[in-house]
């Protein structure tokens, strides 16, 4: 019996290691970073495996010996010989007792410095990990994986049977890590088969599990150290090995869990509740349901329900599917996966992309979009255009010394969203392997392209409309010539505008030909008054001119009439008329000047008149301003 | 012995399942599949299921036999006339040789043919581009733009490279999908398009001032053209006054002598203002009157 034991150990222990060599080998074909983690379970399970296995024949060595020992009291009759001298007549007892004592301890050390800094390793390699699972292996692996989760089910079951038995305690580190490593490198397989169904990052949150789960082993081997210095030692208790993990055990076999579970609902209810039949039922037919679930899920994949606004590609074993290679929407029938696959496109939706820039959230709630501010987290592209202008020298100079031309082109930032149908999803899904880039690439160049040949000034303004139907019209005969299957509904040129460096200048010349109309208004604002008043001081003049006029005639014909009037009364008193008249004119010729009557002609006197005029006071009392140094 | 039963066909169905997985495989619509035994070549697989010896003995290696597109960098290059160019292409190629593909790429390695390609598209690229002036990518006049010539040229170039090493590879299409500048001479073109419309800007705002100007000189001109009309025109009407008043002169000359007097009375009273200052003495009538008083009879 004990040499079945240690077959079984070898066996446990060469399954271990041709499995670790095995998943190690196929993770490198595959690149699978579950594969990764599961590598390093079954490499730890390996040396776990060798230990007990170890462990195993230095027990046999003692039992042997014990053996040997008791035949040869049985022949002497004598007892005290080994009574005396145990420690040299027992070298396998001896060595046992060393093994458990140093080597385990150490070992289970070194267990703790695997676990923990394989799970943080591991980690890391995950986080910086890039790559993923070639898409042409997964298949292979996923069967290799799978076979892989059958075999060692098979050995780790049979392990963890016979290592229930009484004596053979030390299989079960062992075989509880092939059982564990059955269903690890099940759900690796699981994990390569959703990476091959779509769910890309299934492989990575596996291995990430699986790293934790390094991890817990980790901390429970570091406890089950921390716990062996204080256990109490009892005579003749056999104690587990250290190395044997719990957690791994409980991995291994889940039903322990029920086990448990049944005890504390028996406890906690008072009666045998692991005894009803609903317990009892779920109990057995736990694996069942499991394989039922699964039969269901994959019958559900025989049926498709295709979305309003798409169309479904059916491909059975990879060919399309004559009269049904194009699903509708609607419901639809097909062979269960992987036999028939449908891969869905959106067809009747509307898609859309865009030239020149990247629109994000915060531009699209912005509600005011100027040329002269940056339109905050947009990448603007600076196209090339044409320009009437002539070249203008810059300050650079070239290697010769010969001035620099700023090149005869201008730039301009462009936003040009692009929609589309897809008309033809079977053209669409297999002319071009990357039809969307395909079509995005074909609307960059026709943009460039149609920029390229035309004149700054004129797209900016008039030529806006025509240059959006052009497009749209080169963007699709592009599209039919490379057969990509879609109808561009809609080219809009939106956001056109100088990039945002001169964009300010362009609004400034806006602004000089309303300051140029501005200046000119005021001067015919101006030149109104001026011509105005000229009109009026003109009228003035001559209707001046004209009273004078009046005037004149009218007062020579009052004078002449007065004239002749006069030489009447004159001719009839002409020394007494001329007196009247002067006299008539003097005082009021005479009202305004100062005058001086010299009363007295007949004295000797001087009379002195000071005819000066006076200065006015104010103006002696100026003060004269005096420049400060 | 049931529960056995299930278990055992469970793991037989279990079994055949990834045992299939092992000895099957697809290829699909859009795939071409090289078959290698040990290392080589033994067979093509079309679209559809097929068998095969498991790894290691048999390798089946997928390819996309799709039209795939690649785009090279945004690079840099110097034209005919010497300006620096910024360019990136895209390019349409396919496997065409699926066995030679293998053969020329490690594993038939997608992004080892794209380096590959990248190489000869930037080779190929500068040749092209350095023998075009810029007025071929960018001009005003459309029928001047050689974009569809470079993008042959570049294309007949890539496409004999990979004939000549027979890679497997054939080139569907290329086309140019972005022209720009380096930053430096972005730089140029703005300060140039800003002096532009600083030119603008200069003509708008003088143009107004000497319109403004030239409208109030014109405005001047035409009002004192009126003023001038209006004086002519008083003068004439005055003139015409005065003609009319010397008509009356005759009657004057019925008697010269009173009409001198008036005249000058007349022209007396007119010539006496405030600052005018008299000295009269008593003989002067009317103040020879104060000589009748008595306090003005002369001393004898």
């Amino acid at each position: 019996m004990e040499r079945n034991v240690q077959k079984t150990g070898l066996v446990n222990l060469a399954t271990a290691v041709v499995f670790f060599i095995a998943a190690f080998a196929v993770t490198a074909f595959v690149n699978s970073l579950a594969g990764q983690a599961t590598a390093i379970f079954l490499g730890l399970g390996t040396l776990v495996t060798l230990v007990s296995w170890f462990q195993m024949r230095l027990e046999e060595n003692q039992r042997l010996e014990k053996l040997e020992v008791e035949e040869l009291v049985q022949r002497r009759g004598e007892t005290t010989l080994f009574a005396e001298q145990a420690a040299e007549v027992f070298p396998a007892q001896r060595a046992r007792q060393q093994f458990e004592k140093f080597f385990v301890p150490g070992f289970s050390v070194l267990l703790l410095l695997l676990e923990g800094g394989g799970a943080w390793l591991l980690w890391r390699w995950i986080s910086q990990s890039t790559g993923g699972i070639a898409p042409d292996r997964a298949m292979p692996a996923l069967a290799f994986f799978g076979i892989f989760a059958l075999l060692l089910f098979l050995v780790g079951r049979f392990s963890v049977t016979i290592a229930r038995l009484e004596n053979h305690r030390l299989l079960r580190p062992g075989a509880s890590f092939l059982l564990a490593g059955a269903y690890v490198c099940f759900l690796t397989a699981l994990g390569i088969g959703a990476v091959k169904t779509e769910f890309s990052q299934a492989d990575a949150y596996l291995a990430r599990a699986l790293c934790l789960l390094l991890g817990l082993m980790a901390g429970e081997t570091f406890v089950t150290l921390l716990l062996e210095i204080y256990r109490p030692r009892v005579k003749g208790h056999v104690a587990r090995p250290l190395y044997d993990s719990r957690l791994v055990g409980l991995l291994a076999q889940p039903e322990g869990l029920f086990t448990t579970a049944a005890q504390a609902l028996d406890y906690q209810f008072g009666f045998k509740v692991s005894e009803t039949w609903f317990f009892q039922l779920l109990q057995k037919s736990l694996p069942a349901l499991l394989l039922a679930q699964l039969a269901v899920l994959l019958l559900s994949t025989c049926v498709v329900f295709v979305e309003p606004g798409e169309q479904a590609v059916l491909e059975r074993f990879g060919r399309l599917v004559p009269g049904r290679s194009v699903l509708d929407p609607g419901a639809h029938f097909k062979w269960p996966w992987p036999m028939d696959k449908v891969y869905r496109y959106r067809t009747d939706q509307i898609q859309t992309f865009d030239v020149g820039f990247t629109p994000d959230a915060q531009s699209q709630a912005t509600q005011t979009i100027l040329w002269n501010v940056a339109h905050t987290g947009i990448k603007e592209i600076n196209f090339l255009v044409g320009n009437r202008g002539t070249a203008t020298v810059t300050n650079q100079t070239a290697e010769g010394g010969s001035p620099l031309k700023a090149p005869p082109v201008s730039l301009i930032d462009i936003s040009i969203p692009v929609q589309f149908q897809i008309t033809n999803v079977l053209a669409w899904a297999y002319t071009n392997a990357e039809s969307s880039n395909l079509l995005e690439d074909l609307a960059a160049r026709e943009v460039a392209h149609y920029l390229a040949g035309v004149d700054l000034n004129l797209v900016l303004s008039r030529t806006r409309l025509e240059a959006a139907q052009q497009l749209r019209q080169n963007i699709q005969a592009e599209a039919n010539q490379n057969g990509l299957g879609v109808k561009i509904l809609f080219v809009g040129v939106q956001d056109i505008h100088p990039p945002v460096t001169v964009a300010g200048d362009y609004e400034q010349v806006v602004a000089a030909g309303q300051q140029l109309i501005a200046l000119t208004n005021a001067a015919a604002a101006n030149a109104i008054q001026t011509n105005a008043m000229a009109g009026a001081t003109a009228f003035s003049a001559v209707a001046a001119a004209e009273a004078a006029r009046q005037q004149i005639e009218l007062s020579s014909y009052a004078r002449a009439d007065l004239f002749t009037n006069q030489i009447t009364a004159y001719d009839a008193a002409p020394a007494v008329y001329r007196q009247r008249a002067y006299f008539r004119m003097f005082p009021a010729a005479t009202a305004r000047a100062r005058k001086y009557i010299m009363l007295t002609t007949n004295t000797q006197d001087v009379l002195i008149f000071d005819l000066e005029d006076k200065i006015r006071e104010d103006l002696l009392n100026l003060n004269v301003p005096t420049n400060s140094p | 012995m049931k529960r056995n039963l299930l278990t055992i066909i469970t793991a037989a169905v279990l079994v055949v399942i990834f045992v299939l997985l092992l000895f099957v495989f697809q290829v699909r619509q859009s795939e071409i599949a090289v078959v290698t035994t040990f290392g080589k070549p033994t067979g093509i697989a079309e679209p559809g299921p097929h068998l095969k010896w498991p790894w290691p003995i048999q390798k089946v290696y997928k390819f996309d036999e799709r039209i795939q597109n690649f785009e090279d960098k945004f690079s840099e290059n110097l034209t005919a006339d010497n300006i620096n160019l910024l360019t990136s292409v895209y390019v349409g190629w396919r496997i065409s040789d699926p066995e030679q593909f293998l053969r020329e790429f490690a594993g038939g390695s997608v992004s080892a043919a794209q380096n590959m390609l990248e190489s000869m598209l930037r080779s190929s690229k500068s040749a092209t581009v350095g023998k075009h002036p810029l007025s071929d990518f960018v001009n005003v006049d459309p029928k001047q733009l050689q974009f569809q010539q470079i993008e042959n040229e570049i294309q007949q170039t890539v496409q004999g490279e990979l004939q000549t090493n027979n890679c497997g590879i054939q080139i569907e299409f290329l086309g140019l999908k972005q022209i720009g500048l380096p930053d430096s001479v972005t730089q140029a073109v703005f300060d140039r398009m800003k002096s532009e419309r600083q030119v603008l800007i200069s003509q708008a705002q003088n143009y107004g001032a000497s319109e403004a100007q030239k409208i109030r000189a014109d405005a001047d001109r035409r009002a004192t053209e009126t003023i001038a009309d209006a004086e002519a025109q008083a003068t004439r009407i005055r003139g015409e006054g005065e003609a009319e008043a010397a008509k009356t002169l005759p009657v004057f000359q019925q008697n010269p002598e009173l009409a001198n007097f008036l005249l000058r009375a007349n022209a007396l009273q007119q010539s006496l203002n405030q600052k005018t200052t008299l000295v009269f003495d008593q003989n002067q009538p009317p103040f020879d009157l104060f000589r009748s008083l008595s306090t003005n009879t002369p001393a004898h």
